[in-house]
């Protein structure tokens, strides 16, 4: 399993380039990170000289006035020889066709991709990997994962997407309230359902609004077994300020096993408390009204 | 070029029905497994087969949702199901898993596969991807703009449908699982529960920076196309879609009735006027239980498009009773009580032959010939005197409130 981590700050790229496999990067207009086209020429050629792998995120969807932008942008990292793109927008699968660059795509469904079957159609289109949704139990994705020669990618650490909207949900919001504030890109805004108490992260950009979990997954204890069996690992870093941090997981992951799980588990929560989970590794979602 | 379709949802056999003969040109309907309303569908197998029956005896089509985001223990059986579809004449699935696309393919070539708006397709290029996939139709996102749906149009070679009316999620469909952390239900298999338009504190850091008396909402107000309509039609969109597969039979034929006469205006007189489209939105209006706007259709969504306050609001009209049978002789209609009316009451009859025919209920029986004074005992048969004829499927309605 290659471990690749998300770089969302250009300042991260020396502390982390030789903690991972691979950098994950991405620029306004296709994805929610914000590196500008010179910042990703300057990872690549620095990540690169360093033998860190690159892969470009074009997780946003695409509106036919963006279409044409879009296979401009694909010409533009076609150039950067990047080691893979993670896709969410289909029109991105059919653009990069064109460019050539389809046996390098890696399909993100988010929320959607939930079973070996669809995972198995993504893989006969000639593309890389897929990136398994984060609403799966452990027997579901080892079910998937085996059912798919490895050729899969998930997240392994950090706040996951759970909801995302063109509709601008801060701006309408102040706008309704009649109040200004500085919220555009910023970072440390969650909301809280009047009935509960843990804190969504919430972030708008241009594309639109974001919320993520209240807490980060963590899989120290499943990650010995997965290890073999994925072809990446993903760290996202949204939302983790600290640096320290991000190198920690970095490492700690690398030496995880079956036998130190625990003990890197306690240690890391010791040293960077947070609110942590397991995410829906062992909860199923499907619950009806009924039960 | 073909005539658009206008496309219908329904809950249950009876809903569906009713949808055809207000006018619908084919319905959708969710089977009670692999739908993401199937906690409201009540459509067992032998329902399935005598709407598909009874669609055909219209001339109109019908078509089955199999769109939950399946796991893999979710697929035990589909392929029997896909089968059975077919054998019975559906003419086509609603899908957003793609692996099923294939399967489709070699086991029941006959059903039409069509992919769900849970795709998010919102760009010509999506659209090529889907067709090289093997689609036989397009439903689109619900954030394209008219002019993107326009463009798109113009540039895809594969049967596009759009919605024009009903309930929106506020995210990108499929893209949202709040309501699977704060409630445990999977919103992609059936389970949501709304949690968008719940009311929300928002925080920067410790600081609440929300009003206390108007907290943050998601909650999108609902679609109305109504002035699009003509755009579509023009632009060679395949199909129309009305949402709404947890509405009332009133709201389906209220909705169905007016979309149909309005495409049908348009296209006997090449265009709509403002004053009847106002005409139109009035009728829309009399089936609302949410407020409603244009969404995306005319670019971005502002607050004005969202709901801060009460999500319902803006009922006009009760549906007070059913239309069951008409004796022309007596001029009697025996109508089945769905909401409280009363003697002296003034009533709207409409239905698919019947326009907005106003009276005063005069007489009113029960089964046994008694006066009534007071209906307001659901589901019990009355006899009502007409002034005119009314229509086995017709409803009546209490004027506006």
């Amino acid at each position: 399993m290659e471990l690749l981590l998300t770089l969302r700050k250009k300042d991260y790229l020396e502390k982390v380039i030789g903690m991972c496999d691979g950098v994950i990067i991405g620029s306004r207009f296709v994805s929610g990170y914000h590196l500008t086209l010179d910042d990703l020429e300057t990872i690549n050629i620095r990540c690169k000289a360093e033998g860190c792998k690159v892969y470009i995120v074009m997780d946003n969807f695409i509106s036919e006035d963006e279409r044409m932008s879009m296979y401009e942008y694909l010409e533009f990292i076609n150039e950067l020889e990047p080691d893979g793109i993670y896709f969410h927008d289909l029109g991105v699968f059919e653009a990069a066709g064109s460019c050539g660059l389809r046996s390098k795509l890696i399909y993100d469904g988010k929320t959607v991709l939930t079973n070996s079957l669809d995972s198995s159609f993504f893989l006969d289109q000639g593309i890389d990997s897929v990136v398994i949704a984060r609403e799966l139990t452990l027997d579901e994705i080892k079910q998937i994962v085996r059912r798919n020669d490895g050729k899969v990618d998930m997240q392994i650490f950090g706040h996951m997407r759970m909801s995302y909207s063109r509709r601008r949900f801060l701006t309408n919001y102040f706008k309704e309230i009649g109040k200004e504030y500085d919220y555009l890109g910023r970072e440390t805004l969650t909301l809280i359902e009047e009935k509960r108490e843990y804190r969504m992260p919430i972030v708008e950009d241009e594309a639109g609004t974001m919320i993520y979990s209240d807490y980060i997954l963590e899989m120290f204890s499943e990650l010995p077994e997965l290890r073999p069996y994925l072809k990446r690992g993903i760290i996202d870093t949204l939302f983790i300020e600290d640096v320290n941090k991000i190198v920690s997981i970095c490492r700690e992951y690398r030496r995880v096993t079956k036998e130190n799980s625990e003990f890197l588990k306690k240690s890391f929560i010791r040293n960077y408390p947070d609110s942590y989970s397991s995410g829906y590794l062992y909860q199923r979602t499907n619950i009806s009204k009924d039960e | 070029m073909n005539k658009i379709e206008l496309l219908a949802p329904a809950k249950d056999l009876q809903k569906a029905k009713i949808a055809i003969m207000y006018g619908a040109d084919a319905v959708y309907v969710g089977g009670k497994f692999y739908s993401l309303r199937s906690r409201a569908s009540n459509f067992e197998l032998r329902d399935l087969e005598e709407i598909s029956v009874f669609a055909k005896r219209f001339n109109a089509r019908a078509y089955v949702t199999v769109n939950i985001v399946f796991h893999d223990d979710d697929y035990e059986g589909i392929v029997d199901y896909l089968k059975y579809l077919e054998r019975i004449g559906i003419d086509g699935v609603i899908i957003s898993s793609l692996g099923l696309i294939p399967i489709i393919k070699r086991e029941a070539p006959r059903l039409e596969c069509h992919i769900s708006t849970q795709l998010s397709s919102l760009n010509s290029s999506a659209v090529k991807a889907l067709k090289r996939f093997g689609a036989d139709r397009v439903v689109l996102g619900r954030e394209a703009s008219m002019d993107q749906i326009e463009q798109i149009a113009g540039n895809s070679d594969i049967p596009l449908e759009v919605f024009i009316h009903g309930g929106m999620c506020s995210n990108y469909s499929g893209r949202c699982v709040l309501s699977n952390r704060m409630t445990l239900r999977d919103a992609n298999r059936g389970g949501c529960a709304h949690s968008c338009r719940w009311k929300y504190h928002l925080m920067d850091g410790d600081t609440a920076i929300s009003n206390p008396n108007c907290l943050l909402s998601m909650s999108s107000k609902d679609l109305r196309a109504s002035a699009y309509v003509e755009r579509m039609i023009r632009c060679d969109i395949a199909s129309l879609k009305i949402e709404g597969r947890m509405k009332s039979e009133y709201y389906i034929g209220q909705v169905v009735k007016t979309y149909r006469n309005m495409i049908d205006e348009i296209y006997e007189k090449g265009t709509l006027t403002a004053e009847r489209l106002e005409y139109y939105d009035n009728e829309l209006s009399k089936a609302e239980n949410r407020p409603s706007d244009d969404g995306f259709l005319s670019g971005d969504c502002d607050n004005s498009k969202h709901l801060y306050g009460v999500n319902g609001a803006g009922v006009t009209h009760d549906y007070v009773g059913f239309v069951h049978d008409f004796d022309p002789y007596r001029n009697i209609a025996l109508v089945e009580v769905k909401n409280i009316f009363a003697h002296l009451d003034e009533l709207e009859a409409f239905g698919p032959k019947t326009d907005n025919l106003k009276f005063r209920v005069e007489n009113m029986f029960d089964e046994n010939w008694n006066e009534v004074e007071l209906a307001n005992r659901p589901t019990q048969m009355l006899y009502i005197r007409m002034p005119f004829r009314v229509y086995k499927g017709d409803m009546l309605r209490k004027a506006e409130r």
